[in-house]
């Protein structure tokens, strides 16, 4: 089963490549773009019986790995089923 | 006394931590392969610089997953010193044995210059032989050290004396033009609760030597041998240059 997992920068924590990133868009002309937030994108193939059950283990693998929860947050996807943080 | 120098796949400062020890300060130094379990019978542990497994997903965050991490944990537990030098204080982090994280330095640039930090604390086994206020030049070689943590952690920091090292002007001013990386508060390093786990971006043990640049960075590993030295029983070393802690 396919599980996306977005992690994201804690809204708290400012984001220089973002900020960046933005100042770019902007010298290209993209004036309507008023702010840019960078974070990571995990596609994960899970095995598992459920939707439920492929969430439970992408929550786990987010915990333990995939985000430092001192400076960051996330949400999963899981295909066929709805979006929950 | 003996050090262990963690070597993880990655690291490139093992190798100078090492000389400082054994060749500059007259120590044992032995290194301990990450996948080991044990670190043999050290009385201090380094977790040197570099960039363990390549600094992917995060800095430190696949290194403190691996297996010498538990008796890393195990050792600081039981008050052991644990120094941890720039990639070594990301894994510290990560791990959890120091509070906060680390983010992209401000500027986006890597950073690989002399910077001034300032001894905040000496009642540590990493300051003992120094003094509040020395101001230490001392080489830094990072991307991702700006450390970051909720205000309220950072004056628990505070209030606890866990600050230990800062960035400041050759003068002793912590300004933000002396701040390489955007770090909360100036901060180039911290201790933890127990005071026996420190962690610091700049490299002490690439400063141990005239011919380097520096050889302030001595004081730090030689508050560590003398700390051992007079809490365990170890013998202190005798070819440790004399003098060599006077860089004020």
């Amino acid at each position: 089963m396919r599980v996306r997992v977005f992690v994201t920068l804690k809204p708290s924590v400012f984001d220089p490549q973002g900020t960046t990133v933005a100042e770019a868009l902007h010298t290209l002309g993209y004036g309507a773009v008023n702010g840019v937030r960078q974070g990571k994108y995990f596609e994960l193939d899970v095995d598992a019986a459920s939707a439920e059950q492929a969430r439970a283990v992408a929550t786990g693998a987010a915990d333990q790995l995939l985000a430092n929860p001192v400076i960051e947050s996330y949400r999963i996807e899981v295909d066929g089923a709805g979006t929950a943080s | 006394m003996k050090f262990a120098v963690v070597v993880f796949p990655g690291s490139n400062c093992d190798h100078d931590a090492y000389h400082a020890v054994k060749h500059v300060l007259g120590q044992e130094a032995a290194f301990v392969w990450h996948k080991d379990t044990s670190l043999g019978n050290a009385d201090a542990v380094i977790l040197p610089g570099g960039f363990a497994y390549g600094d992917y997903l995060r800095t430190g965050a696949i290194a403190r997953f691996s297996p010498v991490m538990a008796a890393v944990k195990a050792f600081a537990a039981q008050g052991g010193p644990v120094i941890g030098i720039c990639n070594g204080f990301q894994v510290l982090l990560e791990a959890g044995l120091l509070p906060g994280a680390m983010l992209r330095n401000n500027s986006l640039q890597f950073r690989c210059q002399f910077v001034h930090t300032r001894i905040e604390h000496v009642d540590t086994p990493f300051t003992s032989a120094g003094q509040v206020g020395q101001v230490l030049k001392l080489p830094i070689a990072h991307g991702e050290g700006n450390y970051f943590a909720d205000s309220a952690t950072v004056d628990a920091l505070e209030r606890n004396r866990q600050v230990i090292f800062r960035y400041v002007t050759a003068g002793g001013d912590a300004t933000s033009q002396a701040n390489p990386n955007g770090s909360v508060r100036n901060i180039a390093g911290l201790c933890s609760e127990g005071r026996n786990v420190v962690g610091l971006m700049p490299h002490p043990e690439r400063a141990c030597e005239s011919a380097l640049g520096s050889a302030d960075g001595l004081v730090i590993l030689e508050s560590i041998v003398q700390s051992v030295g007079a809490g365990g029983g170890v013998p202190l070393g005798h070819e440790a240059p004399s003098g060599s802690s006077l860089h004020v």
